[in-house]
């Protein structure tokens, strides 16, 4: 049987017009000659005179105002229209550098990113719903309104554009400045940013003849305005945080399982939100310690934005966390790989007393004698005493390895009638909710993440990795699976398989995408056509990641799957590789 | 227990893939425990699921659609700036991506200005 015919990305019918009409459009609609350069409309003015944020910035006003001009409230042509992310800013001087013939040292750039993330930023309210995108994570996003969710999201995610807010006017200069320099957009998807037929009609009420992009463009001017609440209160309020001292921190990565260990938060002298930093990392399957030492700006008084070293190994992991309005509690993704696909989940509480960060293994089960458990903390008390550990009911401490002031190692036995659930950990002065969980029976197995991606690589472009854990689950209390009372019992040793997803007949993807460790890491093939597979395919295909798990108690194995989904490389991306050339 | 036997190749296929779980004829996944299984894909973000065929993946979620292989269309879309937050555009960020000299702006899109 051989393939179907694949559709051209591009319709034929379409090209052969651009080819002639592509730079007589770009230069008609090109936002270089028409928008930046002419003042603010006048449909800004009507909004009210006071609408727009004052630019009270050296180096902004003299390297961009001789194309964004000022008004004599100090408001410059776009930039004070508009408020976003460091990540949105940076973007846009990208773009400037990039696109616009702007000059700028690498020194003054951050500096004009700094003083606009700060100041033409997103109050923590604002950036908090979006913060996947800063975070790069890999997330399945469902957005409110699915005509603009179609309309944006061919090309990047959804995140890029709420995190941004907007007068009305900037939000129809940037679906024209998309038009501009991507013309194809008027008619790329279904829909384009323009109607390609008559306006349609639902049923008997009147027809909205408005195009997509106009539709988009009101959605998003209600719904992410210049000016809210939230920053009004925000910009009153912000500061640099004062974050010195040391923290812990409770992280997970599915590559090498829970860590946990400290911070040292340090400021730098003479600046604001600056800091630097020293961590201690413990791997608790593998007992092994990693220290990472690193610096870090924090945006708008609460975006941290970090890069840190194993100074070991040498690789370097960006660090995004959004940090908590009382200063006492951070979270957020540190990550590396070249799709930035390799992370830690991470949370830092501040340390100021007796702290738990967690404790391993995070599960117990009824009938269970002398377990050996360790609780993870900072300032732990070293005198403690069995009777001072408690779990709750009928979960007893019998014995005290080792105490030290950041790890207690114990023996604990759990009654064979214990009420299964969730136990709040209380150890002297330090609590922590929900740390560890008593259970009957693993009931099923759970692979996260339940669709994974990954990208062939290793030719032209980098490899993405995928990596699978796979987390027991106990029905809960009700007995019942699938239910809100379900109990995850962290990773589970099982073995791991690939199977065919067959999307058509006579799928063979399982061939050719790749190797799925026994590790759970899933490896994939080459980049490039594959002369070995009908049609010259690449290595991609679509399968399920298996994970077995071979349970004594119901004397059957017990699966779990998730759906992997290995697919072509980007040619660019926003780190500036752009593979082939 | 089988109450019918394939009487034709063709639907001796089709029963093998019944069996087999072809997810686009049976749509549920079958033979599994576990709760809260996805039975159809999810699509991670940053993909473009409503262009048909979109870069990641096609309107059904799976890569069976995508344009193959991807280097037969690379060109197109280069030229076309049809992809372009997936492969270079020559309108705009990379006239010469395909001439393989590096551009001088180059740095500029890796130089970090966020992050330390
Ligand atoms: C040489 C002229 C020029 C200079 C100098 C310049 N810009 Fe621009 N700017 C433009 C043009 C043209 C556009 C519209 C096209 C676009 O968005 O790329 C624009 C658009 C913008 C926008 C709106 C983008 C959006 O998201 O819709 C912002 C914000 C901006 N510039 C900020 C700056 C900042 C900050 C500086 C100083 C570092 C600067 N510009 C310097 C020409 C310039
Ligand atoms: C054809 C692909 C494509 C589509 C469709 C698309 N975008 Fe974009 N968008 C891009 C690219 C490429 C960039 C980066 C431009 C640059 O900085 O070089 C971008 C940048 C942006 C930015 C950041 C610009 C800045 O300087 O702050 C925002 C916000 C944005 N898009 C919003 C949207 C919205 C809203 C829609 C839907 C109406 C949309 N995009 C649809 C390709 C697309």
């Amino acid at each position: 049987m051989t393939t179907k015919p694949r559709e051209p990305r591009i319709p034929v019918a379409y090209m052969l017009v651009i080819g002639s009409l592509i730079f007589f459009a770009a230069a008609l609609l090109s936002p270089r000659d028409s928008i930046a350069v002419s003042p603010q409309s006048s449909s800004q003015d009507e909004e009210g005179s006071d609408v727009g944020i004052a630019v009270e910035h050296a180096a902004t006003v003299s390297n961009c105002v001789s194309c964004h001009a000022m008004d004599d409230a100090g408001r410059m042509t776009r930039i004070s229209y508009e408020r976003k992310t460091p990540e949105g800013w940076q973007q846009t001087i990208r773009r400037m550098v990039l696109l616009n013939d702007v000059e700028l040292e690498p020194d003054v750039a951050r500096d004009i990113v700094r003083y606009l993330a700060d100041e033409h930023g997103l109050a923590p309210e604002e950036a908090r719903p979006g913060f996947f995108e800063a975070e790069r994570r890999v997330i399945d996003y469902d957005y409110e309104d699915d005509d603009t969710e179609v309309l944006c999201i061919q090309c990047h995610s959804m995140g890029r554009v709420i995190t941004q807010r907007r007068t009305k006017e900037e939000w129809e200069l940037l679906v024209a400045m998309h038009r501009g320099y991507y013309p194809l957009v008027d008619t790329q998807g279904n829909p384009g940013f323009r109607r390609r037929g008559p306006p349609s009609s639902d049923g008997d009420g009147p027809s909205d003849s408005r195009h997509p992009m106009e539709k988009a463009i009101d959605h998003l001017a209600a719904t992410y305005p210049l000016e809210t609440d939230e920053w009004t209160a925000w910009s009153a309020n912000r500061r640099a945080p004062r974050l010195g001292g040391r923290w812990g921190i409770a992280g997970h990565s599915a590559f090498s399982g829970p860590m946990y260990g400290f911070v040292d938060v340090t400021p730098v002298e003479g600046s604001e939100g600056e800091f630097t930093t020293e961590a201690t990392l413990t791997n608790v399957r593998s007992g092994e310690a990693t220290t990472r030492t690193g610096s870090a700006n924090v945006y708008t008084g609460f975006q941290w934005r970090g890069r840190s070293t194993d100074p070991g190994e040498g690789d370097s992991m960006r660090e995004v966390m959004f940090i908590e309005r009382d200063w006492r509690r951070m979270s957020g993704r540190w990550f590396t790989g070249a799709y930035d696909e390799i992370g830690l989940d991470v949370t830092l509480y501040r340390a100021d007393g007796p702290l738990i960060t967690g404790v391993y293994p995070v599960a117990l089960r009824t009938g269970a004698e002398m377990e050996e458990l360790t609780i993870y903390g900072i300032n732990l008390p070293t005198d403690v005493q069995p009777a001072d550990i408690d779990f709750g009911p009928r979960v007893v401490v019998t014995e005290i390895i080792d105490a030290g002031a950041d790890a207690i190692r114990l023996r604990a036995s759990v009654a064979t009638d214990a009420a299964i659930g969730k136990r709040d950990l209380f150890v002297g002065a330090a609590a922590r909710p929900e740390a560890l969980v008593v259970f009957d029976t693993v009931d099923a197995v759970r692979v996260t993440p339940q669709a994974g991606m990954a990208r062939v690589g290793g030719v032209v472009a980098p490899k993405q990795f995928a990596q699978f854990e796979a987390i027991g689950v106990s029905n809960g209390p009700d007995g019942e699976p699938g239910t809100d009372d379900d109990l995850d019992l962290g990773a589970l040793d099982v073995t791991w398989s690939l199977e065919e997803y067959s999307a058509t007949f006579d799928d063979d993807d399982i061939d050719f995408v790749g190797e799925l460790g026994a590790d759970g890491l899933f490896t994939p093939a080459l980049d490039g056509p594959n002369p070995g597979r009908s049609g010259n395919r690449n290595n991609v295909g679509d399968v399920w990641a298996v994970a077995t798990y071979e349970s004594e108690e119901l004397g059957r194995p017990l699966r779990g799957r998730a759906l992997l989904i290995v697919t072509v490389p980007l040619y660019l991306n926003m780190r500036g590789w752009e593979p082939g050339r | 227990m089988k109450h019918l036997q394939p009487i034709n190749q063709k639907a001796g296929k089709i029963e093998h893939y019944l069996e087999h779980d072809v997810v686009a004829l049976s749509g549920q996944p079958r033979g599994y425990t576990v709760p809260q299984q996805p039975d159809s894909p999810h699509i991670p973000m940053g993909c473009s699921l409503v262009f048909s065929p979109g870069w990641e993946v096609d309107r059904s979620g799976g890569t069976a659609g995508l344009c193959q292989p991807v280097e037969r269309d690379l060109f197109d879309c280069h030229l076309g700036c049809f992809w372009p937050a997936h492969v270079p555009d020559q309108l705009n960020h990379s006239p010469d991506w395909t001439s393989k000299c590096a551009a001088a702006q180059k740095d500029w899109r890796s130089l970090d200005i966020i992050f330390p």
